[in-house]
């Protein structure tokens, strides 16, 4: 409508922080990563000119993070703990998000309730209870005992691989389940029926019909949840006092907050990011293949 | 100055590319009940939010008693719109939503409640003032953005395909009020539609738009009987199309050939040679017993099928000439009096049958495909 | 040519046909069940039932240990209340350091709360009528933080506030620029939803009577936009409560510490039972907010609901495709 300079003004604000406080750290992070260290005080010398820009610090971290280097071991096991979550959180959130989307009946309702629950309860909180659960008098030794199926307590928490997997699985299930539900929910029941009328079984009516229509789902929760445990760091420290189980994000925390040496962590936060993006950039690019085949609409 | 006085000027609207509304230009006085006729995507709809003001013309003018308000803002134009959903708000009632406009204009209050009420009763919902827009029904919902277009005392009143959203039942009901409504009110209602039983019913006048520009203007008699392009012919109603030859044509008669038979046709003031369309509606077609004298303008047929539909009988032949026609009969309650497969003889009347110069446009795609039982049988 | 049809014969009863079924009795019914039971419903019934109370008694658990009378979150002894505000020294009442981290999280949510959601608004509007140059960038700009890691998005904040923006230090007003960042893309998404479901109609109308773009914004679109600003501010109230690695980069210690800070260092600690109850208040605190959010969702879009539109709007929010 009329007065042009109306809406542009009104996301003027919000573009402006968001410029501020978003966009130029990014800067600040290539500055500090692409700079030196002044060799007396230790501290960061950031270069803001592009043309004087220093990889050497970048390439130091890519060294570190190739084979052979001090990161590989991290780096490869962040990879491995974030594709095995992401295998369990689907094979555990499919059914759930599809028999939620499908059959609950009169049920949907609390069940979508009871699903969409846990994100309102604290991260911190979830992995509180089951720090507690897994305590060596916890809940969950007292009950393996009582069912004879350990004769001693265990040590959950003593730096377990798949103590760390079970954090990150139960941590960030629930931001899977719903854009899955979301996306089986959509799909029209009468594609089914048309299926089964045409002779398909109830499996292969799932595997031909539902599954690829639920492709966008699937992708879009694994968007939700890959990208951030890439980035994670407080589940291992909270489930595991272990370096055996650390992660790439706790190697930037360290270089953080360890004895700080905000060069390396800039260089290597860089890196992850580029990576992610790169991530996200095939997401979007599936997603998309993905729309086009099922003709579905995006809202964003 | 007539009051509601429309004036478009080589009006055109273009969108990236694609050219919605093609330099048209129209002139509908004040106090005309005028209908944009014409299928999804042929630019009235454009046409109407151009002079509603939520579209910018790309170029032309838009002439509202005389002043050109083609950019002036919506909310300063004397023109109102009933749109399709109706757009009441939800989150005022009844009430509220017909004074909003009053209340924009700062009209007093006591103003404001007289001429609320007064508007309600031209709607006829009169007790309804507390009542949200999810309490009504779509009928009434429909009324209440009448009530709300006209309580303001627009110059003009536009409507954007109104009835689309209710029952064939309540659409027709509607279709009488709406005009008995304006004749009362005595404004200038431009309507749009795509069906053009509504606009043959309610309009004054109206025009038939298609991809852009418009095809023809005039009152819905001259329009429906005398249609000028092979689009009009289509779009309205069931045409019967015929190609032809021209041997002679002048204002009083022309005379064409089909296939070994001579027909003798209404006069035309186009210029028409060689090649061309014949086109005659089919109730009025007279299908008479076959080995009746023969005569001019009748032609022998075979009857392909027949069609029951309630009031009246579709029979289907096919002409001597090779083509399929149309004939509507009405049913006087005999039963049906033609068996498929049996031969009969049609007779053209001199004065229903029209000449189209070939290549006045092309026939509407999906037109005439199977006809509307419901529209030919009203028609 | 469509002939008539004969008509039809009844079908007989045949021997090849479906033989007649005997009335189900309870034997056959049982019958049926264990000749297949992993039915796909059943078995997908039970894991959905299984995956909420994997999901969510471990938190209820977690809870009741918060009212424990003992020093043990393993171990229940006997309800009590000590842990709230009975202990004179350990209870979330008496201990600063938990004290001032509940204050300091509401302080925090609170403000994000104020700044995100009026700026996330504008934005989406913004955004939404926006038809010009920039307007994509703009959106771009707006849709990134909700992709970012933490990590980075902590990490970035932390050097443009030691090396750019010095002036800012960390601490309370760090931490508050940093949360309202990642909220107003929060605020955007909500609001251009119910912007895009409410569509132009409205405003078209409200110009069409006469009120110019600001009064039309102000009479007709603001009221039908309550909800989602409602719910906005508290799902906003929500991830600002929530958030710890944000508030812990831009942390400058002590009372700027929030309560996923301590709940964080308690559990790699020996935590006594008042975390427990630290996390219970957040967490009820939350959840009373996002319930209030959300039944003023429904309240104020409670005429609309015949037309079917309604809490899918809200968990539409999610819907990422």
């Amino acid at each position: 409508m009329y007065h042009r300079w109306l809406w542009p003004a009104f996301a003027l604000p919000g573009v402006l922080w968001l410029v501020l406080l978003f966009i130029v750290p990014f800067y600040a992070v290539l500055g500090v990563a692409l700079g030196t260290v002044d060799p007396v005080l230790f501290q960061p010398v950031p270069i803001w000119n592009p043309l004087d820009w220093n990889v050497g610090w970048l390439s130091e971290v890519l060294t570190r993070l190739g084979p052979g280097g001090i990161w590989f071991d991290v780096e490869v096991r962040t990879i491995v703990y974030v594709l095995i979550s992401l295998a369990l959180c689907l094979l555990i959130g499919y059914p759930v998000a599809y028999y939620t989307a499908r059959h609950a009946g009169r049920w949907k309702g609390l069940i979508l309730i009871l699903i969409i629950l846990p994100l309102w309860i604290s991260y911190m909180m979830r992995m509180l209870a089951w720090v507690n659960l897994l305590q060596l008098n916890g809940w969950v030794n007292s009950v393996l005992m009582f069912t004879h199926v350990l004769s001693q307590p265990r040590d959950w928490l003593g730096g377990s691989a798949s103590t760390v997997i079970f954090a990150l699985v139960y941590g960030y299930i629930p931001y899977l389940i719903l854009p899955l539900f979301a996306a089986l929910d959509r799909i029209d029941r009468s594609h089914l029926e048309a299926a089964r009328d045409l002779g398909a079984s109830r499996w292969s009516a799932f595997r031909t019909v539902t599954l690829p229509l639920s492709k966008i789902g699937i992708l879009g929760g694994a968007v939700l949840i890959t990208l951030p445990m890439f980035g994670d760091y407080y589940t291992p420290n909270i489930v595991s006092g272990s370096p055996k189980t650390t992660m790439i994000g706790n190697q930037i925390d360290l270089y953080f907050h360890g004895g700080p040496q905000p060069t390396i962590g800039a260089a290597l936060t860089i890196v992850m990011a580029a990576f992610l993006l790169v991530l996200m950039l095939y997401y979007l690019r599936s997603i998309h293949r993905a729309q086009h085949e099922t003709g579905a609409v995006g809202a964003l | 100055m007539a009051r509601g006085e429309i004036e478009l000027s080589k009006l055109t609207k273009q969108f990236a590319e694609l050219t919605a509304v093609d330099s048209i230009d129209l002139h509908i006085p004040g106090g005309e009940f005028f209908s944009l006729l014409g299928p999804s995507g042929c630019g009235k709809t454009t046409t109407l939010r151009m002079i509603a003001g939520f579209e910018q013309p790309t170029s032309g003018e838009i002439l509202l008693d005389g002043t050109d308000v083609a950019y002036t803002p919506p909310h300063q134009r004397n023109v109102n719109t009933v749109f399709q959903n109706y757009a009441l708000f939800p989150h005022l009632n009844v009430n509220d939503n017909i004074a909003y406009g009053l209340k924009r204009a700062k009209r007093p209050k006591a103003e404001i409640r007289e001429r609320v009420g007064k508007a309600l009763e031209l709607v006829q919902l009169q007790g309804y003032e507390r009542r949200r827009s999810s309490q009504l029904s779509g009928g009434q919902q429909q009324r209440v953005a009448l009530a709300r277009a006209l309580v303001l005392n627009p110059a003009v009143l536009l409507l954007d395909e109104p009835l689309g959203a209710l029952d064939a039942k309540l659409r027709k009901a509607l279709q009488i009020e709406l005009k008995s409504l304006q004749q009362e009110v005595g404004i200038t209602f431009l309507y749009v539609t795509h069906d053009q039983e509504e606009a043959l019913t309610m309009s004054d006048r109206l025009a038939v738009m298609n991809a852009g520009h418009i095809e023809q203007i005039g009152a819905p008699q001259d329009v429906y009987e005398d249609p000028e392009t092979l689009y009009v012919a289509d779009f309205l109603g069931v045409s019967n199309l015929m190609q032809a030859t021209i041997v002679r044509a002048d204002t009083s008669a022309c005379h064409v050939a089909l296939d070994g038979y001579e027909l003798e046709t209404r006069g035309t003031d186009r210029d028409v040679t060689g090649e061309a369309k014949i086109v005659i509606r089919p109730e009025r077609i007279e299908l008479e017993e076959h080995g009746s004298p023969s005569g001019p303008n009748r032609i022998p047929a075979m009857v392909e099928r027949v069609v029951y539909v309630g009031s009246a009988i579709q029979v289907i032949v096919r002409g001597a000439t090779g083509e399929a026609l149309q004939a509507l009969v009405q049913n006087t309650g005999g039963g049906i009096p033609y068996e498929q497969g049996t031969p009969v003889q049609l007779h053209l009347p001199v004065d229903a049958v029209r000449v189209l110069p070939s290549g006045t446009g092309d026939a509407p795609s999906l037109e005439g495909e199977e006809p509307d039982p419901e529209t030919v049988a009203a028609g | 040519m469509t002939g008539v049809a004969e008509p039809r014969a009844r079908p007989q009863p045949t021997t090849r046909g479906p033989r007649a079924r005997p009335q189900p009795t309870t034997l056959t019914r049982f019958r049926g069940w264990f000749r297949n039971p992993w039915g796909k419903p059943r078995f997908l019934r039970v894991v959905t039932w299984a995956y909420i109370v994997w999901s969510i008694v471990p938190v209820l658990i977690a809870v009741q240990f918060s009212f424990n009378a003992t020093r043990s979150r393993t171990v229940w002894d006997s309800f009590s209340t000590r842990w709230y505000w009975g202990d004179p020294v350990d209870s979330v009442w008496h201990d600063p350091t938990l004290r001032h981290a509940l204050v300091q999280s509401f302080k925090l949510a609170g403000a994000d709360v104020l700044i995100a959601v009026p700026l996330g608004v504008l934005l989406a509007l913004g955004l939404a009528r926006w038809r010009g140059r920039g307007s994509g960038t703009s959106n771009f700009i707006m849709l990134f933080p909700l992709v970012t890691p933490e990590i980075v998005m902590g990490v970035s904040l932390l050097l443009v506030f030691s090396h750019i923006f010095t002036f800012v230090h960390t601490g309370t007003l760090a931490q508050i620029l940093g949360h309202v960042t990642f909220s107003i893309s929060f605020v955007v998404v909500i609001v251009r939803g119910r912007l895009f479901s409410i569509g132009r109609q409205y405003e078209e109308a409200a110009a069409d009577l006469g009120a110019s773009p600001l009064v039309a914004l102000r009479s007709v679109l603001l009221p039908l936009l309550t909800p989602a600003i409602v719910a906005s501010a508290a799902v906003v109230f929500a991830i600002s409560a929530d958030d710890f690695v944000i508030s812990q980069w831009l942390s400058s210690g002590g009372p700027t510490d929030t309560v996923p800070i301590q709940i964080y260092a308690a559990t790699r600690a020996a935590p006594l039972p008042s975390v427990n109850a630290i996390a219970t208040i957040m967490m009820v605190s939350t959840l009373l907010i996002v319930t209030a959010g959300f039944l003023t969702w429904r309240f104020f879009t409670r005429g609309e609901r015949r037309a079917g539109k309604a809490a899918e709007d809200f968990g539409g929010a999610f819907d990422l495709t």
